[in-house]
Parts: structure tokens; sequence; C-alpha cells
């Protein structure tokens, strides 16, 4: 008998940290890291209402978060590599391109 | 039992999201990121939505940590620079998700505890892929495009320019 509220809030802490991290951390790699810690939490809270509702929706759900994980993490890696290699850094202070 | 193994799994994952956003070296955070995929498979498990956590492992464990691995080999990690900010706007920055957090924790253990139902109910491989395959048939074929979409978009931008053609 787990109950749903516990599910929840194990998604929702998980969002958060990974949102702590997206804000917080500098590293392009961790960042893109810290974006997959929120598509995960966002699976925990779908499954959990998915299971509580009856419903197959939240496993439906589940599995095209996972996709667009899939695709969200080959572009990412594509577009930090294409600008490593004009830039050789990866830090986001030093990506200040487009400041005016 | 089987709530022992949720919160077991649950605590996990916790603590080793924590680790991944707090150390320095990327490697290490790849491998806490590997062990918190991992760990979210089993709460999977435990919900008994087996075929999920079994996707989780291959896709995420399998596919994704391992693109991270390659991109942090390719990319030099020698010159790695000290991450630095002030102090008030990071404690700006942590503030804000915890408030958040705190504030729909509270609206979540305001509602009384409702346990889940005893038998997964409509997350077992067959419900899901029957109604991967009926109901939602048009997002699934959908989906496949996005997928072809975004590996000729990461081909494309990846490719090392090798000609001196100004155009490209």
């Amino acid at each position: 008998m787990i109950p749903v509220n516990s599910v929840i809030a194990l998604g929702l802490i998980v969002f958060a940290i990974g949102l702590i991290g997206v804000l917080l951390r500098k590293n392009l790699i961790i960042i893109l890291m810290a974006l997959e810690l929120l598509l995960n939490g966002v699976n925990i809270v779908l499954l959990g209402f998915g299971m509580y509702l009856r419903s197959t929706l939240g496993g439906v759900l589940a599995l095209f978060v996972i996709m667009m994980a899939v695709a969200e993490a080959a572009i990412g890696f594509a577009l930090i590599l294409s600008y490593f290699r004009h830039k050789e850094t990866y830090d986001l202070d030093d990506i200040t391109d487009l400041k005016g | 039992m089987n709530q022992a193994i949720f919160y077991f799994f649950a605590l996990l994952t916790v603590v080793s999201a924590l680790l991944l956003i707090t150390r320095k070296n990327p490697m290490h955070s790849v491998l806490y990121l590997a062990f918190t995929v991992l760990a979210i498979a089993g709460v999977f498990f435990s919900l008994q939505a087996e075929f999920l956590g079994a996707i989780q492992i291959m896709v995420y464990a399998g596919g994704i940590v391992v693109l991270y691995l390659f991109v942090i080999i390719i990319i030099n990690l020698n010159r790695m620079q000290p991450e630095r900010r002030r102090f008030f706007p990071k404690l700006f920055l942590v503030a804000l998700p915890l408030l958040l957090v705190a504030e729909i924790v509270v609206v979540v253990l305001r509602h009384p505890v409702q346990s889940l139902p005893n038998a997964a109910t409509g997350l077992d491989a067959q419900t899901l892929f029957r109604s991967l395959l009926s109901t939602y048939l048009i997002p699934f074929e959908i989906s496949s495009i996005l997928l072809l979409a975004a590996m000729i978009g990461a081909i494309i931008v990846a490719r090392k320019r090798v000609s001196n053609d100004p155009r490209q």
C-alpha cells in the first residue's frame, strides 16, 4: 500500500533538485543532466497519478516524455559539441556571443 | 514490503540526485546520473509499472548515460574552470525552487493520505501497448517523426565542416 501522496512528493522533490541544478550550475553538461532530472520527476508524477486514477494515460504520457528526453539529449549534445569546436569552452559565463 | 522497497529506492534517488548537482567533475556527475536513473527504475518496479522500468533502464541507463560519457570524453576536461557565483544570487536561485516545492508539498500533505490500488491497473505491458497502438496511434507515429528529425538535426549540427565552401 504505497500512498499516492509520497509518490507525488518524490516526483516534486526530484523536479526541485533538477531545477536547482539548472539554475545554479554553470557547466553546460551538468545543466543538461539536471534537465534529465526534471523530466524524470515529471515521469514519476505522471505514473503516480496514472495509477491513482486507474488510467493508461499516465504510462503512455511517461513513454512520450522518455522519447522527448532522448531527442532533447541528442540535439543538446550536438549543440554543445558544435559550440565547443568554435569556442573551446562550455562555461556559461563565457557564452556571451549574443550580448549587445 | 512493497512500501519499504519504494521508500528505499526513493531515498536512493534523492541522495544521488543531490550528489549529481553538487559534484565539480562532470564525470562524477554522469556516474551519479546513472545511479539516479537506476534508482528511479527501481521506483517504477516497486509501483508495478514493470514495462516503464525496463524502458527506463534500456533508454536512460543504456543510451543517454553512454551518450553523456562519450561527450565528456570528447570534450577536453583539463581546461575545466571553477564556477564562481556571488552569494545573494546563489541564495535566490536555491530559495526559489525550494519555495515552489514547499508550497506544493503543503498542498499535497493537506489532502488525506490515499493509498494506490494494490494491483497495477493499466500499467502492465499488454494494456499499455494496446492503448498505445489504438487510442494513441497518431501521437505514437508523430513521435517517430520527431525522433527522425532529431537524429538528422543532430548529425547536421554536429558534423565537421571539411570543405572551404563559404556557403556552408
